[in-house]
């Protein structure tokens, strides 16, 4: 799964129905509140856990069809991080950093790698990690019947009879094209290592090497992790954690007001319910820094966008800093239209004049000047609606008449997304590089959600992965970011923090891509 | 009598066939099917087909629909696309949760409306009826959703006496679910007695001045056995109708509230399945919805039937009674009345 299927999935009830207890407290009460307005912490808590404690997260679970198994779309995306390892792992500037594996390296071609695994390391079952379990999780992901998502990624550059043993902690990839990203592809959460022969079962067992064992599990309902004395990585602050399914969005948020729950996963609250969660006297804020990919697709595919000159129109009358600090009120980055995360390593550095003169212009030679459309928002993340008021406002200096239209949440991503001209969506940052531009931009991919093809770009992502020396392979996916900025049909207005709601009793809250810090985060 | 009997049970089961086959219909009407609502962003054209094949949905669903109806006729209420577990237990454990907040519902409000009500009947134009009156129309306009999030914020956040959402399954254990039913309970009463009090106050008003309760008056009986003996029971007949139908409404109050206090009811179990077009559990819940709405009106009926004479005799001269025939001699509130919040 691309994303988080935080979504506020119980909005077909009534829009008054998420004005939860929540937001009542801030307009009755308004306790510890300075002129009526809580700040929002800049970050999470830092500090000592207290051991022996327990903490419980509430989840909006995504269907009763939800399993275990990492490879699947339909993982149970908190429990993994607590109960699996990967061979390797994406740290905050998106460079692939050691997890399972210790270190590896490739033949000069780029088209054979050897990752030398961790040793001692145990499965909550006892059983020592050997390469034959990395060989099976890399079949398992490969096995078309898994349907694994990753497998998009994986299969057109690995065949399962490609992955091979060299000694018992050893694992030898031997590639179909040249890679030299190859890697960062491991650090998806859908490569997490089960072991050997364990595809069946592991959907319901959890059997991982991860910092914490699974005791109970229901899909959609109830389950608990233990802490796993064994873990490679000394055991974790927590003793164990509880999580809990509760799909109302505002239920949520009146659990962690009453003191139920420690922590909200996968929901991004909304400026006026983080107000009131930060002035709570049990409750605060933390921040998942530029956690919330927003981007703006334009159908590459419909008459309006299928013109270069409209698409650079679009990017050019409207200025992001203004989006941020409208739409996200300041909680975020801003995007210049580039996909990549500002924080990553492989970032272009670049901004544009914001020029509304420029983009008349460009209408009125692509023969749409005054172009109205309607803008497609839903009610399924909590900043979609203000990016589209904020960018249907922007662009009217243009002459662009932008009508935003808000369609039902819980059919935006089948009805509206990838098939009307122009809508709002976002992502989770935390891919890698390589992963981010292959799966978003280039063509024919299925998540390529602006339906953009553009030979130029895609023969950059070839050449980026046959180039082995890392200055100039940056060089390259910084050519690619440009002609993304340039002709792309994909605008990244910003990136948003994503606001976590968690009890004050929280310490080292830290969540990067797709995973927790599940290590060091703890109850004081 | 017992030919009507039979006669209303028939049209009864033809009622629940085709709210099922309206709910089908409705179904089809949304966009997405269960495969694409499950993968969301991840329902690529290979992920949904292998998905479908996987879920056996090859079949034209309209015939799906009705192996499922023949099923569910001979008590087979087939298995959850989204989960694979049979939909017939899962749906008992449910349906035992929402009787677990429904029966105090109906007791809580049935008694204290009926009270209410007649006290207000009989106080007609005092303070007591002016109070009673003005707090039940709050009642009746504040949507559920509002007093929820109101109790939740004085009971859960502000005192925590409850918890302000239940955190157990389904599964949980009648001792566990007991703390949470309360705020629940009051949400659905508060909005069930409003209709009540106001029926009742209604025929009280009307029953107390009517001849016979002056004749009993003139004959120097007591007024507390006037009121008890000769005015409240025909003042309560029309009142039937109105709980009958209020219990049937509730139904649907049930599914703001159970979402509101992630409470693991039917209500619950309905917005999951529609969220996930998971047909089997759909057909189920409605058919389940629509037996006891039709059986409340069956009872209602039935009891006043049995409570005044004079109905069964019209019963025999009107042709054709349907569902939830009007039986009262009164103006009762009718169902189309009752718009839901």
């Amino acid at each position: 799964m691309p994303i988080s299927s935080s979504m506020d999935r119980r909005t077909i009830l009534s829009a008054g129905m998420i004005l939860g207890a929540g937001a009542l407290v801030g307009g009755l009460s308004g306790c510890g509140v300075s002129n009526g307005v809580a700040e929002i912490p800049l970050a999470a808590a830092r500090g000592a856990a207290a051991p022996g404690r327990r903490m419980r997260i509430a989840r909006p679970a995504a269907s009763a069809a939800e399993t275990l198994d990492p490879a699947s779309s339909l993982s149970a995306y908190e429990y993994l991080g607590a109960i699996y390892n990967r061979l390797v792992k994406l740290d905050e500037q998106g460079t692939t950093i050691p997890d399972l594996a210790s270190e590896w390296s490739s033949t000069p071609d780029g088209k054979t790698w050897t990752f030398k695994l961790r040793r001692g390391v145990l499965f909550h079952d006892g059983r020592a990690l050997t390469a034959s379990d990395v060989i099976y999780t890399l079949g398992h992901i490969l096995d078309p019947k898994t349907g694994s998502p990753q497998a998009g990624v994986l299969a057109p550059i690995l065949e399962p009879s490609g992955v091979t043993a060299s000694d018992s902690h050893t694992v030898v990839f031997t590639l179909t094209s040249p890679n030299a990203e190859f890697p960062s592809l491991l650090t998806a959460y859908q490569c997490y290592i089960i072991p050997a022969g364990s595809a069946a079962a592991i959907g319901r067992t959890g059997i991982g090497t991860g910092p914490f064992k699974l005791s109970s599990y229901t899909p959609a309902g109830r389950g608990s992790v233990e802490a796993f004395a064994g873990h490679f990585a000394g055991p974790p602050a927590l003793d164990g954690i509880d999580f809990y399914s509760v799909q109302d969005t505002s239920a949520r948020v009146n659990a962690l007001l009453a003191g139920q729950i420690d922590l909200i996963s996968q929901t991004n609250l909304d400026f006026a319910t983080a107000r009131v969660v930060a002035s709570s006297p049990v409750a605060t804020v933390a921040r998942a820094k530029d956690a919330q990919w927003y981007t703006i697709p334009m159908l590459a595919t419909s008459k309006e966008f299928s013109d270069p000159r409209v698409r650079q129109a679009m990017k050019l009358a409207y200025n992001p800093e203004d989006i941020v600090a409208t739409a996200l009120q300041g909680n975020g980055s801003p995007g210049w239209d580039n996909p990549v995360p500002p924080g990553y390593a492989d970032a272009l550095d670049h901004t544009r004049p914001y020029d509304p003169e420029k983009a008349k212009a460009l209408l009125k030679k692509a023969g749409v000047e005054g172009l109205q459309m309607p803008i497609y928002t839903s009610s399924y993340d909590s900043v979609f609606t203000p990016l589209a008021v904020a960018y249907a406002e922007a662009v009217k200096q243009a002459g662009i008449q932008l009508t935003v239209t808000s369609a039902s949440s819980d059919s935006y991503y089948t009805e509206i997304w990838m098939k009307k001209p122009l809508s709002v969506s976002y992502w989770f940052t935390g891919r890698p590089v390589d992963q981010l531009l292959n799966q978003v931009f280039r063509s024919g991919s299925s998540y390529n959600e602006s339906a953009w093809s553009n030979k130029a770009f895609d023969r950059l992502l070839v050449d980026a992965r046959r180039e082995m020396n890392d200055e100039r392979r940056r060089g390259i996916y910084q050519d690619a970011q440009r002609l993304i900025i340039e002709d792309g049909a994909d605008m990244t207005p910003m990136f948003g923090d994503r606001l976590v709601g968690l009890s004050r009793k929280v310490v080292n809250y830290s969540e990067f891509g797709f995973e927790f810090d599940y290590l060091k985060i703890g109850l004081s | 009598m017992p030919l009507l009997i039979l006669r209303r049970l028939g049209s009864a089961v033809l009622t629940i066939v085709l709210a099922s086959l309206l709910v089908f219909l409705a179904i089809q009407a949304l966009p997405g099917d269960v495969v694409q609502q499950i993968l969301g962003r991840d329902a690529t054209p290979e992920a949904v087909a292998q998905m479908r094949s996987e879920l056996g949905l090859d079949t034209p669903v309209f015939l799906r629909y009705i192996q499922w109806l023949f099923g569910a006729l001979q008590g087979d209420f087939g298995t959850s696309l989204v989960s694979g577990e049979p939909v017939g237990p899962n749906l008992l454990l449910h349906f035992r949760n929402t009787l677990l907040i429904a029966i105090p519902t109906v007791i809580i409000s049935v008694t204290l409306s009926i009270v209410l009500g007649v006290i207000a009947g009989l106080r007609r134009g005092k303070l007591a009826d002016h109070s009673i009156s003005l707090i039940s129309l709050l009642a009746m306009s504040i949507p559920e959703f509002m007093v929820a999030a109101l109790l939740v914020l004085a009971f859960a956040v502000g005192i925590p006496l409850f918890p302000a959402v239940v955190l157990d399954g389904p599964q949980a254990s009648l001792a566990q679910l007991l703390p949470s039913i309360w705020l629940p309970v009051i949400v659905l009463s508060l909005a069930m007695a409003a209709y009540i009090i106001r029926m009742t106050r209604t025929s009280t008003i009307d029953v107390m001045t009517s001849e016979f309760i002056t004749t009993a008056e003139l004959k120097g009986l007591r007024r507390a056995r006037v009121v008890m003996r000769h005015a409240l029971p025909t003042a309560l007949l029309p009142t039937l109708n109105v709980v009958a139908i209020n219990i049937a409404w509730m139904l649907g109050g049930v599914v703001v509230v159970e979402n509101i206090f992630n409470y693991p009811g039917m209500g619950n179990l309905m917005l999951e399945a529609v969220f996930n077009r998971d047909l089997p559990v759909i057909e189920a819940v409605a058919v389940v919805s629509a037996a006891i709405y039709v059986a409340c009106n069956l009872l209602a009926d039935l009891a006043a039937m049995a409570l005044d004479p004079r109905q069964r005799l019209r019963q025999r001269t009107r042709r054709g009674t349907g569902v939830g025939a009007g039986t009262t001699a009164s103006p009762a509130i009718s169902t189309d009345e009752r718009s839901q919040p």
